[in-house]
């Protein structure tokens, strides 16, 4: 791998001027695997699936023709490697000064580029097989819905970090070609506005090589056996367990034990759910740099997640009824970048569980300033509060609770210099934080029985993600007024917003 | 009490109203097939067939009376920095588009949409929850539309 420095060589010509780069050779070994698994996953399913009176393999495996199940396993091997073999002669990527470029595809030739100053996020992903061979993939989020990332594939570890140091230098708008600029640039970048807590005295004085990673504090770390307690206190374990127990029940009742084949799929789908919660939020580890947000976890596969400054659309913070006893909560955003993997939810977790301190931590992370003088009333207002309790919310009118019977207590909102703050749900607690400025559009709704009591919702339309900001049931003439309001507070933000680049003056 | 679906000094623009013809056309199409099989069965194999003619037929009534209602609600304002769209009776709904937060701008015409002089003018911003789409608009009025839109997003372009 060559140091970053070799495309500083001033031609006009950029492309030219770009260095194509391949990923590591063991790469095929890597993805050639996939293929593998794959071919054993459908034998073992068409197995488990026909049984073994119908043939199958374990019909093949008994018969003289035994051979060709390992012969067929080897062909596909074969083919999955030398496929794997041939995309990673194919792939080769470069990093200009503005742009991210990846070539790929054997058949079909892909070319992509991608605007460095539109990033959205960097994860490292270590899938278990290339851990063993001490790989990582680098994906780059843009906000081109899904797909539209940049994953470049395998690298080794340190090459992976040090080339997504200078793809955030130089998207954060720092130029890592000319070591002198660097250095300035890095001691206007403590200016206090994005610097998180720790963050900005040791961005000074850093060192002169080519793509320093920025210094990172490590903020927290979710202990396992919270995480595992937590996962415990799911309404899905309740339930899974329920399940198991009416299921012996039957079984007990009936005499039949055949009843537990015909409902396995369920079992192993809530299994394999909480088995995946708990693998991908192992080990959890908040840092905060000057590049923004650091996330690393995984228990089979890591990650290390980043991101930057001003990539944040909305956040939630959410309580489930027995997280409540601990006071525990879990923090999500929504990030253009993640939209693709907004159906698993996985890259889309700031928190997995933590204290209320902790969560509102996290929060500060993300949302240094909410422009407000006492966020921490305004926010323990919003996780916990209702209309009953004194706040800056504005709630929804009595008559809500004919639509609302249970929460409509807690529905609210509140207005703050920065941030837009929504509450909901009593059961199951949400608050939802969205920056004025990463307002998409507004909508007010109102059904029959809603305009009877004079009643409506507002919605704010965040990118796709997990968190969707809304509040039921205000009164109409708060909702209009919100929605005037809200529209124009977005548009002044909006004006104000900081420069893509986060380390470049405001524009 | 004034309705929070009519913002003080908004003049709306209503859609054209051959809109309702291009929504009643396709929805009689569909209600006259089981109208014609229920006439037929109820004919030929039994009377209780007549059920399957005589609902889809109040079906049809139905949405005879209610689609011109809904397409006369559709309306649309372009504001100094925003786009509003309303539509619905019975569940209403505003929806506040800032110029700045749109990603493109689509124009649609179907078959029969072109054959009426209709077209479709459908926002998108980063959201997907964004519905912003206006209906039934005449050709050049949807173009002139789009070309706003585009120049209005672009001087009040911004970043995500």
């Amino acid at each position: 791998m060559n140091a970053p420095g070799t495309t500083s060589d001033p031609v006009p010509d950029r492309d030219a001027a770009l260095h194509w780069r391949r990923v590591h050779p063991v790469t095929p070994m890597v993805r050639g695997w996939a293929v593998l698994g794959g071919a054993l996953f459908i034998i073992g399913q068409q197995t488990l699936d026909g049984g073994p009176e119908e043939g199958g393999v374990i019909g093949l495996l008994t018969s003289p023709y035994w051979w060709t199940v390992p012969l067929g396993l080897v062909l596909v091997g074969l083919i999955g490697f030398g496929f794997a073999a041939l995309a990673w002669r194919m792939t080769t990527y470069a990093v200009g000064d503005e742009t991210v470029h990846l070539r790929r595809g054997v058949v079909f030739k892909q070319q992509r580029h991608a605007r460095l100053d539109r990033l959205q996020a960097v994860d490292v992903r270590q899938p278990l097989v290339a851990r063993l061979f001490g790989l990582s993939e680098l994906k780059l989020e843009v906000a081109g819905g899904s797909d539209s990332g940049i994953a470049i594939g395998y690298l080794r570890d340190a090459d992976a970090s040090e080339l997504r140091n200078e793809l955030l230098a130089r998207a954060a708008g720092l130029k890592s070609t000319t070591p002198a600029p660097v250095r300035e640039e890095h001691e206007t970048a403590g200016a206090p506005d994005h610097a998180g807590p720790g963050a900005d005295a040791p961005a000074a004085d850093a060192p002169v090589t080519a793509a320093p990673e920025a210094p990172e504090q490590p903020v927290l770390e979710v202990p396992m056996g919270r995480l595992i307690v937590s996962l415990l206190r799911t309404s899905v374990t309740i339930f899974f367990a329920l399940f198991i127990a009416g299921l012996i029940v039957t079984v007990v009742v009936t005499g039949t034990p055949q009843v537990v084949f015909a409902v396995i799929a369920p079992f192993i789908g809530i299994g394999g759910y909480l088995f995946n919660r708990f693998s991908t939020e192992f080990a959890f580890r908040v840092a905060i740099s000057a590049d923004g947000i650091r996330l690393r976890h995984g228990l089979l596969e890591t990650r290390a997640q980043t991101i930057p400054p001003g990539r944040v659309q909305a956040v939630s913070i959410t309580q489930g009824l027995l997280w409540r006893g601990r006071d525990w909560w879990r923090v999500q955003v929504n990030v253009a970048g993640y939209a693709a993997d907004a159906a698993s939810g996985t890259s889309n977790v700031l928190l997995p569980v933590g204290t209320r301190d902790e969560a509102l931590t996290v929060l500060s992370l993300v949302l240094p300033d909410l422009g407000v003088d006492d966020p921490r009333a305004v926010l323990e207002a919003g996780l916990s509060g209702d209309s009953r309790t004194p706040g800056p919310f504005t709630g929804s009118p009595r008559d809500a609770v004919w639509v609302d019977p249970i929460g409509w207590q807690r529905q609210g909102f509140a207005v703050t210099g920065r941030a837009l703050l929504l509450r909901s749900g009593r059961l199951y607690r949400i608050l939802t934080v969205v920056p004025h400025e990463r307002t998409q559009s507004l909508g007010i709704a109102a059904g029959p029985l809603q305009r009877r009591l004079g009643l409506a919702s507002f919605e704010v339309h965040s990118t796709p993600g997990p968190v969707s900001p809304g509040v039921h049931h205000l009164a109409a003439a708060d909702a209009a007024e919100l929605l005037e309001e809200q529209a124009a507070r977005a548009r002044s933000a909006r004006a104000q917003a900081g420069p893509e680049r986060w380390m470049e003056g405001p524009r | 009490m004034t309705s929070p679906f009519d913002p003080a000094d908004v003049t709306w623009s209503r859609v054209s109203t051959r809109l309702t013809a291009a929504r009643l056309i396709p929805a009689t199409i569909t209600f006259a097939v089981p109208v014609v099989a229920g006439t037929v069965l109820a004919a030929t194999v039994s009377p209780w067939f007549w059920l399957l003619a005589g609902a889809s037929v109040l079906l049809l009534v139905w949405t005879a009376i209610v689609v011109p209602r809904q397409v006369r609600a559709i309306g649309y304002a372009e504001r100094e920095d925003d786009l509003l769209i309303r539509k619905g009776i019975l569940f209403r709904s505003l929806t506040v588009v800032p110029y700045g937060r749109m990603q493109y701008v689509d124009v649609e015409a179907g078959p029969l949409d072109r054959k009426l002089g209709l077209a479709k003018v459908q926002l998108h911003t980063a959201s997907v929850g964004t519905d912003a789409q206006i209906p039934g608009l005449p050709p050049q009025e949807a173009a002139r539309l789009r070309d706003r839109l585009a120049s209005r997003g672009e001087a009040r372009l911004a970043g995500l």
